[in-house]
Formats: C-alpha cells, structure tokens, sequence
C-alpha cells in the first residue's frame, strides 16, 4: 500500500514540476531552468524546517517565494534572448544552480548531530514529517492538497483574460505588443509564478524524500518538467497531470514488467508521441471531439 | 603565482584549447542544424558519443589500426544523423519547434539507453594516436594525441567550409536555410537537402565523438549530458548558425574549462563556464557572430 | 493629431524613410501611397514604435512619442492593422477583441484584479457590439484561424478599435478583397470617421483611396514627393513618374 501511496506522492510532486513549466511555455518560453528553481525550493524549505525549527507551511511558503524572487531575477535576462538561445541560457542556469548545491556547506549543530547541506553529499534527515507523526497517507494527502489548489488556480487563470493574454504573448509577441500589451511583464510574471510553483514543489519533494542532492536536480528532470506539458498538450492543465501520470506510471509501474528496458522505451516513446500527436496528448482537437462525444451521450441517452 | 604554476596554467590551458576543438566540432554541428531547419538537435552530442561506441562495437575482436576506427566513427555518425532526422524531424510539423525539442529529447535519452545496455554501463578504453608522442617546447609540451585531435579537427572544419561555400550542395543548403519554399520551388528537394545536411553533420559529430575518446582515453555513457550542455554553450557563444563562431567558442570555452579548473578545482570549474555564458548573454546575446538584423 | 518630423530611419545602408515631415490633422483620413518599398509599412512601424528611429520624432497630440515603448503607444491612442494578418489563431475570435482592450481608460476603469482575472462569463457589451459592426457575431467562438480569409481581415480591423483608438493606421487592408468587400470596407471606414477616429490609409487600391481619403501623401525611396487632396496628387507629375516612370528616348 505503502509503495502506491509513494507512488501517488511523486506524481503530485511532478504534476507541480510539470505546472510550473506550463506557465511559462503558455507564454512561449521554453525554460529548462524549472528544475533550478524546483532546487532552490527544496534546500531552503529542508534548511527552515531542519535548522531554523520553522513548521512546515511557511517553510514551504517562503521557499515558494524565494524560488519565485530568483525566477523574477531570471525573468528579466531571458526577455534578451530568444526561442532556442533561451534554451541553452535556462539549460545553463539550472546546471549553474545544481553546481552551487554541489558545493554548498552549510552545517550546524542540531540535538546533537551535525545537519544541513553538505556539498555533493547532499542534504540529509530531512525528517519534519516523521518526526511530527505524519503517516505516509498524511504526507500524501497534503502534497496533494497544495496540488489541486494549483491546478484550480492555473485552470481559473486560463478561463480568466490572463490566460487569455498570456496565450496571445506565446502566440504572436509582435502583434500582442502592437494590441497595447506589455509583453515584458507578462513573460516575467508566468516566470515568476512558475517559479513560485516549482519551488512549492521542491519544497516538498524535500520532506517526503528526506533527502537531497545535486545529482537529482540535473538536466534530466529540466526535460521532465518541459516534456510533462508539451506531451500533455498545451490547452488545459489535465493534459500535463494526465502525461505525468501515463509517464511516472509507465517509468515506474514498468519496472515491473520489463525490467531494465523501461528506459529504452521510455526515449522511443517520446519519440513516437511527438510524431504521431504533435500537439501533445489533450490538444484542442481532442477537447472538441471529446466534447462532441459528450453531447452525443447526452443526446442518446435523453 | 610564481612561474611554475604559471607555466603549469599556460600549459593546461593550451591542452585545453586542444581539447576544444572536439567542442568546436560539436558546436559546428548543433550550429548547422540550427542554421538549416531552425531547430535544435538536443540529441547530436549523443549521437556522437554513440557513433563512436558503434566505431568500436564494430570492430570488436579485430584488431584495428585507429584511423581506421576513427573512419568508421564518422561514417556510423552520418548513418545515426540520417536516422535522426527520419525519426526525430521528418513527420513532424515545421511549424511545431516544441514537438521537435521534445523527440530529439526522446532520441537522446533512447541513445543513452542504447548505449548503457549494450556496453551494461561499462566504460571502454578508446584508441588514440600518437599518444606516446610529446613534444617540447620549451617548459611546455604538447601531447602528440591532443595535437593529432586538434589537427584533425581543424581539417575536418576546412572541409567542411569548404563543402558549404564552395560547392552546389553547400549552396543548396545554404538557400534552403534561408528560404525553404522557394528553395524548393526552384527545384531543390528540401528532404535530400535536409537528410544530406543531418548526415554531414552526423559525420562530424562521429568524428568529434571519436576525437572526444581518443583525447580521454575511454568512452562512457556520462559523456553525453555534459557534452550536450557543452555543445549548446559553445554554440550560442559562437552566434546561432555561426559555423567560424562555434569553431572559435569551441576553442575558447575549451582553453578556459582548464584554466578555471586549475585555478578553482573540478567542482566549480563548470559554473564559470556558465557565468561565461551568462556574461555573453547580457553583453553580446547574438554570441561572438551575431547575424546582422534585417528588415523584418 | 498626429506629426512626424524629420522621420529617418536606415537599415544598415538602406534608407527606408528619409527625412519624413507629415502631418495628419484630428478626424482627418489620410492616405499614404507610393510604390512597393516607398517606405510605408516602415513609416507605420515607426509610429508604432516597433523599429527604433534613425532620427526625427513622433508627436502625439503634442507629445513626442518617440522613446514611448509601443504597448503604451496603444494606451496613448494609437492602434494598427497588419498587411500580413497577425492574429492570435489558437484564440477565439472573442478572446481576440478580448486581449486588445488596452487604452487608458478602459485600464484605468477596471479594478485589476476583476480585468486580468474575470472570467469571460461577465457580459462584455462592448465587444459583442464590435463583434456586430463587423459582421462577426455568429463566429464568436471559433478560434481565428480557422476563420475565411475575408473574416479574419475584419477581425484584424475589429481588434485594431478595441482599444478605442484615437488614430488608427491601417495597413493594405484592401489587399485581397473582392469589390464587395472593399464596398463594406469603404462604409465602415466612413462610419469610424463619423465616430471622430482620426485614419491613417496605406493602400495599393487606387480608387478606395481616391474616394475614402481627405488628402494623400505619396512616397518614393523613403521621401515624401507629393502631398495634397486626391485631385491634386492625381494630376502630379512626380507621382506620375514614381509609378509609372519617366518616358525613354525611344
């Protein structure tokens, strides 16, 4: 049961990765750097709550706002640079991130042990949740929680004129700019708040793993965090829950069944979603069949 | 610093600019994609580092002399580039830069996988020539492997240029990088011409992977990851779709990887290298050879 | 209204505007004509302020423009159609109208977070009424680019007015249109005006010009060769000689 709800807890931590990178891809930026801030999020959620004793709701609170203070300092730079250039430069920034952690010490002495990040050691017991009584079904439950206040939030946003905005700057920045939107604000604020997504996530990626390192950081989960709403399709936010779900699913269910090979298919998979379903899992095509679909049902069944 | 360490850092930093020509190379491949299509080949410097494994795969049991190892790694490395761009471009929208991000994503991670369960994960030892040769000069010398890596290197990048500006394909691509349809309206199939620019460049690139191995001795699937953050620098340094900018960035970032590590030690040796890029972001974001604005 | 003085602009080596003075007066409809690259699109770059200037300025009912970034040139009152059209195709042609709403007043009038975060259930009056004058109601809710080309020529035209321009420069609007629909593009122009819209009309299609505008200037190489009402510029012999050329000892 155990291993299901582990399960359930990293495909909410992701499911957040994943949202955070959909803000800002609406605007039409592709940021590797999501997992940079997702980093940031979780060492200093982990240092509040192990070394400054804080409870684990303004830690995550303040983590969140300092990832997204460091995403607003990253928002303005990246306005210079463009399409695939930000690419690299986001690349480059999250790796920069890994690297500081990398060579991060920051110790103190805490009942009797030493705690704290510890350079490429990493930064361990982190333990809030069990130390406080949390079961693993608690621990679940709240990760979930901040989940689904998430996705309320960006499907509001995306019904609402800032989605709206948002897509124009993603779609033609030109004709947005000409149309008297600042397009600057815009494509700093979806970095910001992407920022502030994924270092809520970070945040408790730290507590319900207890431990951190650099390596875990890398530019493979940066891919992840793009590939999740890019595979799930950009229209709606249940396109990127339903990807993380079919991939950390497949990645970890698959175990099961194919061993070593999950991997492999892993890659090629991606491959043949791209070109067979360019426009992501859930794309605009889908909801209007889907919606055709529905209002057959509902014809038939009337 | 009194003067041996600074022959010490002089030296690391000349082996470096050695070394960096496998950079250029690589950047001189993302670059060219980039320059073609408009899009990024997040896959190439694995596609590298695997050519030069199927170099090795190949000729396992036999005993071969190096060049033709190398050979073999460029001719495997313009194979794995048509292959790429079957899988990864072909069927794929022009008008989707995401979806095409996103399977070259795809093909780096099936590569890396490729490699890890053919090799089960371990590093092998890569042939290298003249690696017993070192020359003098004066308190420095120079490894006669680094030499040959940098010299082969820098006639493949002649080559190269050579192909792109003095020759009917090199003309064709060029046109069809600039203007796709009417490039095609004037006769010029863009598929061969894309197929035939991944293959030049998968031929670079098995060339840079197989340099890559014989400068450090081994292969390992580790590479790839660096070696693609790496590419990607030096090709924004250089100027997207800048091919004497990637040769220079590639050198440059080469010579001052060894210098920062000498100074500051391997940990920290790839952040400066991202505050270099950084720097040239804010200051010079066209790279070192920004094309020129236009009209539009 | 509007003036521009001295307006240069290079490319490099090319002189797309040359020392430009124009002035178009409030509720006035000005043409601007010449020759495939005269420089006109650029000159209505300029005023956008989508390219930097070479040198001159851009006044605005007084007040140089010219450093004033271009989204808050739209704030200001000044508001364009693209040649080319730029629509936002994955919205719908609502949400189109819906994103333009940007002048000074219409910020101005809103709470924030009711203007950024209200969602489009709340009756939008204004735009359902642009949406009529267009002719565009029944396709509300489909996504632009999937609308005919005609449509979405209007909805380019509708989304340069929701944000209530003062001055509007409408870029080759004709271009494409068969006679009927320059027929409507001629009445709705003449309804704008009514309205106190001051219009800016660069346009190939000779006879919209001659008989919508209230003068015209002509362009060549970037200059300003002629300027007057459509009889006198009709009857100029360097507008003859832009067009057509200057006769060839045979």
């Amino acid at each position: 049961m155990d291993f299901y709800l582990g399960l359930i807890q990293i495909i909410g931590v992701h499911t957040l990765l994943g949202l955070s990178a959909y803000c800002v891809l609406l605007t039409g930026q592709v940021s590797l750097a999501q997992a940079g801030f997702f980093a940031i999020g979780a060492y200093v959620a982990g240092m509040l709550t192990v070394l400054a004793g804080w409870p684990i709701i303004p830690a995550l609170i303040a983590a969140s706002l300092v990832a997204g203070a460091m995403a607003c300092a990253v928002g303005f730079p990246a306005l210079r640079v463009k399409g695939l250039m930000l690419v690299v430069a986001t690349t480059a920034f999250g790796e920069a991130v890994r690297l500081f952690f990398f060579n991060f010490n920051y110790q103190l002495e805490r009942g009797g042990f030493r705690l704290g990040p510890h350079g490429g050691e990493g930064f361990r017991q982190i333990r809030y949740f069990p130390e406080h009584g949390w079961s693993t079904l608690d621990v679940m439950l709240f990760i979930w929680a901040v989940v689904v206040l998430v996705m309320a939030a960006l499907w509001w946003m995306d019904r609402s004129r800032a989605g709206a905005v948002l897509r124009a700057v993603g779609e033609d920045e030109l004709a947005a700019q000409s149309s008297g939107i600042n397009v600057t604000a815009v494509k700093v604020t979806a970095m910001t708040v992407g920022g502030v997504i994924a270092g809520a996530g970070g945040g408790l990626f730290a507590h319900y793993t207890t431990h951190i390192e650099h390596v875990q950081f890398g530019v493979v989960l940066a891919t992840f965090a793009v590939a999740y709403p890019i595979l799930g399709g950009l229209s709606n936010v249940f396109g990127t829950l339903l990807a993380v779900i079919f991939i950390q699913g497949f990645l970890i269910e698959g175990l099961r069944f194919m061993g070593d090979w999950r991997n492999l298919l892993f890659g090629g998979l991606i491959v043949l979603a791209m070109n067979v379903r360019p426009r992501g899992l859930i794309d605009a095509g889908a909801i209007a069949a889907l919606r055709r679909l529905l209002r057959n049902k509902e014809r038939a069944g009337a | 610093m009194d003067y041996l360490d600074f022959i010490d850092s002089v030296q690391s930093v000349a082996d470096g600019v050695l070394f960096g020509a496998t950079y250029a190379l690589l950047g001189i491949g993302f670059t060219l994609i980039f320059g073609v299509m408009h899009k990024i080949n997040l896959s190439f410097a694995a596609a590298s580092i695997g050519a030069a494994y199927a170099s090795l795969l190949i000729l396992a049991g036999v005993k071969a002399p190096p060049a033709l190892v190398f050979l073999l790694a460029a001719l495997c490395g313009g194979g794995i580039g048509a292959l790429v761009y079957l899988v990864g471009f072909r069927f794929i929208p022009l008008a989707n830069p995401l979806a095409t991000l996103m399977s070259t994503v795809g093909l780096l991670l099936l590569i890396d996988e490729i490699i890890v369960h053919t090799t089960q994960g371990v590093p092998l030892n890569y042939p290298a020539l003249f690696s017993d040769v070192i020359i003098r000069a004066g308190p420095f010398n120079l490894r006669g492997d680094l030499m040959f890596v940098f010299a082969l290197g820098c006639a493949c990048m002649t080559l190269l240029l050579a192909l792109l500006y003095r020759t009917r394909l090199g003309l064709a691509t060029r046109a069809v990088s600039q203007q796709p349809v009417a490039a095609e309206l004037c006769g010029i199939s863009i598929t061969n011409v894309n197929i035939l620019t991944f293959v030049i460049t998968g031929v670079v690139g098995g060339l840079a992977g197989a340099m890559i191995g014989a400068a450090i001795g081994m292969l390992s699937p580790l590479l790839s990851l660096p070696l693609t953050v790496k590419g990607l620098i030096v090709t924004v340094i250089g100027g997207l779709g800048s091919i004497p900018g990637a040769i220079i960035a590639g050198l440059l970032v080469g010579g001052l990887e060894n210098l920062f590590q000498f100074f500051r030690g391997v940990s920290e040796r790839d952040l400066y290298i991202m505050l270099l890029l950084f720097a040239f972001l804010v200051f010079r974001p066209g790279g070192l050879f920004a094309p020129r604005a236009g009209r539009d | 209204m509007l003036e521009l003085k001295g307006l240069t602009k290079h490319f490099g080596g090319v002189r797309a505007v040359d020392n430009v003075d124009l002035s178009v007066a409030q509720g006035e409809i000005l043409g601007l004509i010449g020759p495939n690259g005269s420089g006109k699109s650029t000159i209505v770059n300029l005023i956008c302020g989508l390219f930097p200037l070479t040198s001159g300025q851009v006044i605005l009912r007084g007040t140089d423009i010219s450093q004033v970034p271009p989204h808050t040139r739209v704030g200001m009152g000044i508001a364009r159609t693209f040649q080319n059209i730029r629509l936002f195709g994955q919205l719908t042609v609502w949400q189109n109208l819906w994103v333009a709403q940007n002048s000074a007043e219409q910020v101005g009038n809103e709470n924030f977070l009711r203007r950024w975060l209200g969602g489009p259930r709340r009756a939008r009056a204004d735009i359902d009424r642009a949406l009529a004058f267009f002719d565009l109601a029944h396709k509300r809710d489909e996504l632009a680019a999937n609308l005919a080309f005609g449509e979405q020529r209007r909805l380019e035209f509708a989304r340069a007015l929701a944000a209530r321009p003062a001055l509007v420069l409408l870029d080759e609007p004709a271009a494409g249109m068969n006679a009927e629909e320059i027929d409507q593009l001629d009445a709705r122009i003449r309804k704008l005006r009514t309205e106190g819209v001051t219009i800016l009309l660069i346009e190939h299609h000779v006879e919209l010009v001659m008989a919508v505008t209230d003068r015209i200037a002509v362009l060549n190489f970037g200059q300003k060769i002629a300027e007057g009402t459509p009889a006198e510029v009709q009857a100029n012999p360097l507008v003859r000689e832009a067009y057509l050329g200057t006769a060839t000892a045979a």
